[in-house]
């Protein structure tokens, strides 16, 4: 959940994303060892979540979520006003079909969003202690004996709340805590009442004071209570829109991890929206799952469109992509991919959006309704091989080649097959190829197309497929051939050409230990003497260092450059790889990243295939 | 026509000359949908197969809202469509040349000019929208996917495995059959099953499988398709046709308009019921095996396709690997030339001449195709470039048949143009209104329609200009009957600019001198200048074109020599010394825009030949000329570098011409100036918005021609502008000169190895090679080949 009766209006999300893409090149995390494989290799780090002792999110959850309905204009769905899905009686039903279509291939959780102790009016309510209540309109018999249906049903149940103590329940400071002698709201906040999270909605904790733990504590209590299995914890700063020492709620995902084993019941913790990478250590400490970027919801006439904000994530995942694993997961948010016209996406953006859902290893809770499946939506949703992806033992995919309209994602197998989506991120109808040497290797091998579950045959240095506007294809790739022989050259080597303000830095996580940075406004790097033996197209593969998404404008001899988009690595302190084509000649060539007019990402070095 | 051109020994030329005559025959003032006669079958059985010199190639389909730029063309001069070859759901948006909206227009605005909108002026508009879906085939469910467009077939074949069958489908566009059919062929054991759909784009009622409506101007249209496979079911429900199970499928549609090249029946057939007529053709088609139909179509098609044959060099092998696309977008990365992608450049351009200009109207701003009904400017009949360039290419590359619509066109709306013009064009409230008072003859606006309309501005000048278009055609063929035919057309433009000359004095002189009243250099500059280059030198041309035209004709005598009178005192322009370039206002000073798209001042370069780089032009006007053309520079819209390229190329800049060729391959992205995938030329109307515009898709074509072959009546010259890229090794065959002869030519290391030279009617030329040049009488039919050229 992110829109309420006080969250911002539409247009301010985009500004509130621009401030969240500042904070990340600000952002300076610690240097994390960086692999220089082709690909993320199937040894995942070794997520450090508390939780990842126990069973929770050892694998990406899977169920449904009630607030893209919720949230959603689509005639007929909120006839009660705004947000008015979340009921019993339709959480319920939802539960039911969840029981009946989907448990059989893993989804498991029927999780209810914000509004459960709202009323139709968006009027909170409070129990005596200054827990949020069920609201009998929507829930007339209390929370418990929804959970008690979902487990009846051989499910789990998820409940929600937002960070913070909410403004109505504060009671001018008076309302007791359950179970904490004398502690009163009063105790809990600060005194200045500072509010937090992102709308605003909550006095902030102050856990200088014991009292403000055992507020956290009362309300784990009650969700153990009741039984629910999982909490969304929503509005967690700094990230949804917010940042500053007001904002920060690492203290709060803390208390809750520290307040939900204290219950003696494993809930599933997952903190929302757009957290700030930066912080990644605190929620990969703290929680099974972090959203890593808005909502997926247009709140428009349709569950989501592509544009608002689908597609966003092919450019905001990759930075996050090493942080997940067992115990937590990069958290993409809905995926409404199964009711057709409702859901607002052509059927190529419905496969795309599930396929990266899946390769990313995201959870995959649908906001669809339930009941109302259509049979593709069905086959999304229930193809086994792709969920054996998101739930099995492969790293999450990230992009080998740039960020470019067509670009290609890929993980390795731990049976030494990869793992190989072609997406058309363009308006039209395009051919993608996936190059075997992006991968790694040359020679033949095997393709098997995972959606539509045939082998297609073997494949000679790549494979191309014709993808529809927003489309996507899913292959498991089995090489027949031998390991690709490259020859490196780092970008430090004092026979390169720096321009413009170019200057090589030190780089613990780079090759060498070095790479060239300030590659900014006519800023230009160039290999002067990259040998090849034939003439033909490259694949390339570039180690780089970039906090955020940049384009550099890559040339070979001085010929057109074409500008390509590398994707984030996360932060400044690791090197990533993409693989770019680049036609070259044989004997010497330059090969040149120019920053153009903008900035680009600092370079580490280039291995060029000995074949192309 | 082509009747005094000698058939090469093949049956398909043979065929070919037929079919041409055919053509000229049936065209004597019948609609252009029109009952046709049983086509000539060809009895040869072997199998099709095309080479991979004419072929281009894509490894994806079109978007349904991208058709212009991905779209694939056919045409069969008539009807066309561009097909998005989608396998899950093929489209076809269908075009009739005559499909256009609008009227007479001959209501004149505040200011004296034309009305230019869609109701009034009209457009040319869509005539339909044909679906074949195949809900099993969706693009994500389907592997290796490739589309082709077999230039030297006229076909578009499209193949993909789906769940180990592997399909295919060709889509083409039949004159012979006058339909388009779609083929659908599978081996492996598949089946097709889904729906056809034919729609109108104007709102019509679609009755089963045609439907049929009138525009309010009164234009009655209609359009109907019919179904047949094996192995399944094909049935009509509704408006729908549904197939099952069907191991081949075949679709044939056919539509049209009771439009009549005839201003004295108001360009209508009122007794053609074009639904009814669609109805019979498509019956008739489908009588016919789908292969029965292509092999008729690719017999038609390949007879035109082969009178020019073209080889630029050898492409490298890496080059030969990519698709049409990533050649395009390579070749201007790279910046190595593409020999065989030039090449196929240019066949193109004939194919989609071949397409867009048989037996119906010529080539509008569009050609044949369109994505929707609102084209930008209508896709009218420009007449201060765009209609004359696209038929610089037909001659000089071997489509001499192509012309002929051109020549109808302005043949039929003859009669409309003067009566607007003696009712309207002095009206007090037109800027460009004759001082004289007088006014006879012809004159059009910019824009012209296809109902004897203009719109727009008034543009004195283009009746000049498209009379040499109409003369070129003459001096490329020699053919008596075109020069009977455009006689008319000639004699009229100089009777409107008798009437309207006026006389004034040099500066500084005496001297009395002929020029053209208030008048627009296109599209920049001053619009009340007198004496304008453009016009001086078009009607210049005029005036000696007509006479010519007289003497040979043997007519008119007394006027021819008032023209000559007349001729004598136009005043011609000279060189600026304030600026050193040609002027383009009769004033020393740069009054327009210096890199403007308009190579106005140049039209006595290209495509006039009065400015020639030899004895014959004095020196400083050449230099005046090419300082112009200097400053006009090397960056522009696509016809505007293919003019560039041209002038270039008379100026025997090779390089220079070929660079701007280069620039019109550049791949257009997001709408900027360059080929589309589907190489229709983009023209950028503003930053982030590019249309279509088909006429550098003929011009650039016409430059690569130029830059082999010069020609007048009477002197060729071999190779005046050959570029480096394409110097190694060459030939071509069937390039048309002028002074009527064929050429076919071979090249090596820059040099001519052999000329062929056959007459079509032309006796004597000089043929030159560098310094070099000899002498050639050959009768009509007759042919020589030419050895040892040295410079």
């Amino acid at each position: 959940m992110r829109s309420s009766s006080y969250a911002p209006t539409a247009p301010a999300r985009r500004s509130l994303r621009a401030l969240l893409v500042l904070a990340l090149t600000a952002a300076t995390a610690a240097a994390l060892p960086s692999a220089q494989a082709a690909t993320p290799t199937p040894t995942t780090a070794a997520a450090t979540s508390a939780a990842s002792t126990s069973a929770l999110a050892a694998k990406p959850y899977m169920g449904w979520s009630s607030w893209s309905m919720q949230s959603s204009k689509y005639p007929g769905l909120n006839p009660d006003g705004d947000y008015s899905y979340l009921t019993e009686k339709n959480v319920l039903k939802q539960a039911d079909a969840l029981a009946a279509k989907l448990k059989p291939f893993g989804y498991e959780y029927v999780n209810l969003d914000a509004g459960w102790w709202m009323d139709q009016a968006w009027k909170p309510g409070f129990d005596a202690y200054g827990r949020q209540k069920a609201d009998p309109g929507r829930f007339p018999r209390g929370m418990k004996p929804v959970a008690d249906h979902i487990h009846g049903k051989g499910l789990k149940a998820g409940i929600y709340l937002p960070v913070g103590l909410q403004k109505e329940a504060y009671g001018e400071g008076k309302v007791p805590i359950w179970n904490a002698g004398d502690c009163t709201t009063a105790d809990v906040v600060y005194g200045d009442l500072r509010t937090t999270n992102g709308w605003d909605s909550a006095y902030k904790l102050d856990f200088s004071d014991p009292c403000a733990q055992k507020y956290v504590d009362s309300q784990a209590r009650l969700f153990a209570d009741w039984g629910y299995d999982f909490l969304k914890l929503d509005g967690v700063g700094p990230g949804s829109g917010k940042n500053g020492d007001q904002y920060d709620n690492v203290a709060d995902v803390a208390a809750w991890n520290k307040a939900i084993a204290a219950t003696g019941r494993p809930i599933h913790l997952e903190v929302s929206w757009s957290l700030d990478i930066g912080r990644i250590a605190d929620w990969k400490k703290y929680s099974n799952g972090w959203r890593i970027d808005t909502d997926v919801e247009c709140y428009c006439n349709t569950l989501v469109s592509w544009e608002n904000s689908v597609d966003d994530r092919w450019d905001d995942l990759p930075g996050w992509t090493r942080h997940a694993g067992p115990g937590g997961w990069n958290d993409l948010d809905s995926l409404d991919v199964g009711n057709g016209d409702m859901d607002g996406l052509t059927k190529a953006e419905r496969q795309s959006y599930a396929t990266l859902w899946a390769i990313a290893k995201s959870p995959l809770y649908t906001g669809d309704d339930l009941t109302k499946l259509d049979s593709y939506g069905v086959s999304l949703l229930t193809n086994r091989e792709v969920i054996a992806l998101n739930q099995g033992s492969m790293p999450p995919a990230r992009p080998i080649t740039p960020s470019d309209p067509q670009q290609v994602w890929a993980a390795k197998n731990a049976d030494g097959s990869y793992t190989v989506a072609l997406f058309n991120l363009a308006d039209r109808p395009a051919a993608v190829s996936a190059d075997w040497a992006a991968l790694g290797f040359t020679g033949k091998a095997a393709v098997r197309d995972l959606w539509n579950r045939e082998n297609l045959g073997t494949y000679k240095d790549k494979v191309t497929q014709a993808l529809p506007a927003h489309g996507s294809r899913l292959f498991t790739v089995t090489p027949r051939g031998t390991a690709l022989t490259t020859t490196g050259y780092e970008a430090e080597a004092a026979a390169n050409t720096l321009g413009g303000n170019a200057s090589v830095a030190d780089c613990p996580a780079c090759s060498g230990g070095k790479k060239v940075g300030n590659l900014y406004v006519g800023g230009s790097l160039r290999f002067n003497d990259v040998v090849v033996a034939k003439a033909g197209t490259y694949q390339v593969k570039v180690a780089y260092v970039s906090g955020d998404p940049r384009s550099v404008e890559v040339s070979a001899n001085g010929n057109g450059p074409t500008s390509h988009k590398f994707p984030s690595t996360g932060d400044w302190g690791t090197a990533e790889t993409v693989s770019v084509p680049v036609s070259l000649k044989a004997g010497a060539n330059t090969i040149t990243f120019d920053s153009g007019s903008g900035y680009a990402p600092d370079i580490d070095r280039i291995d060029v295939p000995k074949s192309s | 026509m082509d009747k005094s051109r000698p058939a090469a020994p093949s049956r398909r030329r043979l065929l070919s000359l037929a079919a041409a005559t055919g053509v000229a025959t049936a065209l004597g003032g019948l609609p252009a949908f029109t009952a046709t006669a049983a086509p000539q079958r060809p009895t040869d059985s072997t199998p099709l197969k095309g080479s991979s010199r004419n072929r281009l190639w894509w490894q994806a389909p079109a978007d349904e809202h991208s058709m212009i730029e991905q779209g694939l063309p056919v045409g069969n001069g008539r009807l066309g469509a561009l097909a998005s070859n989608d396998p899950g759901r093929e489209l076809l948006l269908i075009t009739d040349a005559t499909m256009w909206t609008g009227g007479l227009n001959d209501t004149l605005d505040s200011d004296g000019q034309f009305p230019y909108g869609r109701d009034d002026f009209g457009s040319f508009t869509l005539l339909a929208r044909l679906t074949v879906d195949i809900p099993d085939h969706d693009l994500s469910a389907v592997s290796g996917y490739r589309r082709t467009l077999d230039l030297a077939q006229g076909v578009i074949g499209t193949s993909y495995v789906r769940s180990g069958v592997t399909y295919e489908r060709q889509v083409f566009a039949s004159r012979p059959d006058d339909a388009i059919v779609l083929h659908f062929t599978q081996s492996g054991g598949g089946r097709y099953t889904g729906t056809v759909t034919l729609d109108g784009t104007h709102e019509e009622t679609v009755q089963g499988t045609s439907f049929g409506a009138a525009f309010p101007n009164g234009l009655r249209y209609g359009a109907a398709v019919k179904a047949y496979g094996t192995g399944g079911s094909v049935r009509v429900k509704g408006a729908l046709i549904e197939f099952s199970g069907c191991k081949d499928l075949t679709v044939v549609v056919s539509g049209g308009t009771n439009y009549a090249p005839d201003a004295a029946s108001h360009y209508r057939d009122p007794s053609l019921d074009p639904e009814k007529l669609a109805r019979t053709k498509v019956a008739a088609a489908a009588a016919h095996p789908a292969d029965t139909l292509l092999r008729t179509h690719v017999a038609d098609h390949k007879a035109l396709f082969e009178q020019l044959d073209l080889s630029l060099g050898t492409s490298s092998a890496e080059q030969r690997s990519l698709d049409t696309w990533e050649r395009i977008r390579a070749r201007a990365r790279d910046d190595v030339p593409d020999p065989e992608l030039e090449a196929a450049y240019l066949q193109f351009g004939r194919y989609l001449m071949i397409s867009g200009s048989r037996g119906s109207l010529p080539l509008n701003l569009q050609g044949l195709w369109l994505d929707g009904n609102d084209p930008d400017w209508m896709g009218d009949y420009h007449t201060d470039i765009n209609i004359q360039m696209n038929y610089w290419m037909a001659d000089r590359a071997g489509l001499s048949q192509s012309f002929d619509a051109l020549t109808d066109y302005c043949l039929a709306q003859f009669p409309s143009w003067r009566k607007l013009t003696h009712d309207l064009f002095n009206d007090p409230r037109n800027r460009y209104r004759n001082s004289t008072g007088k006014v006879a003859g012809w004159a059009v606006a910019f824009s012209t329609n296809i109902h004897g309309g203009s719109g727009w501005w008034w543009h004195p000048a283009g009746n000049a200009w498209l009379c040499a278009s109409l003369w070129e055609h003459y001096e490329f063929t020699r053919s008596r009957s075109h020069l009977t035919r455009i006689y008319p057309l000639l004699k009229s433009a100089c009777e409107f600019w008798e009437a309207r000359l006026i006389t004034t004095t040099l500066p500084g002189t005496s001297k009395e001198v002929l020029v053209d009243d208030s008048d627009w250099s296109p599209e920049h500059g001053p619009q009340d200048a007198k004496g304008i280059t453009y016009a001086q030198e078009l009607v210049w041309a005029l005036f000696d074109n007509y006479r010519t035209a007289a003497r040979e004709l043997k007519k008119d005598s007394a006027y021819a020599k008032t023209i000559g009178g007349l001729q004598d005192r136009l005043y011609l322009p000279k060189v600026s010394e304030r600026t050193g370039w040609l002027e383009e206002w009769m004033s020393p000073d740069n009054l327009g825009e210096t890199t403007h798209r308009h190579l106005s001042p140049l039209i006595g370069l290209f495509p006039g030949d009065r400015i020639r780089p030899d004895e014959s032009t004095p020196p400083e006007i050449v230099k005046g000329a090419t300082a112009l053309l200097t400053a006009r520079g090397m960056e522009s819209f696509g016809w505007a570098n293919a003019w560039r390229s041209l002038c270039w190329a008379r100026l025997k800049n090779a390089e220079n011409a070929y660079q701007l060729i280069v620039n019109n391959l550049r791949p257009s992205t997001d709408g900027g100036n360059g080929s589309a995938p589907n190489l229709f030329d983009i023209y950028e109307v503003e930053k982030g918005r590019g249309i279509f515009q088909i006429d550098a898709n003929f011009g650039t074509p016409a430059a690569m021609i130029e830059m082999l072959l010069y020609s007048r009546p009477g002197h060729l010259e071999l190779l005046p502008a050959l570029p480096d890229a394409w110097a190694k090794s060459g030939s071509v065959t069937g390039v048309g000169a002028r002074g009527g002869f064929v050429v076919d030519l071979r090249w090596r290391d820059g040099r001519p190895t052999e000329a062929y030279i056959r007459s079509v009617g032309g006796r004597t030329t000089t043929v030159a090679y560098g310094r070099s040049s000899r002498t050639v009488t050959l009768k009509p039919g007759a042919s020589v080949t030419l050895r040892d050229f040295t410079r």
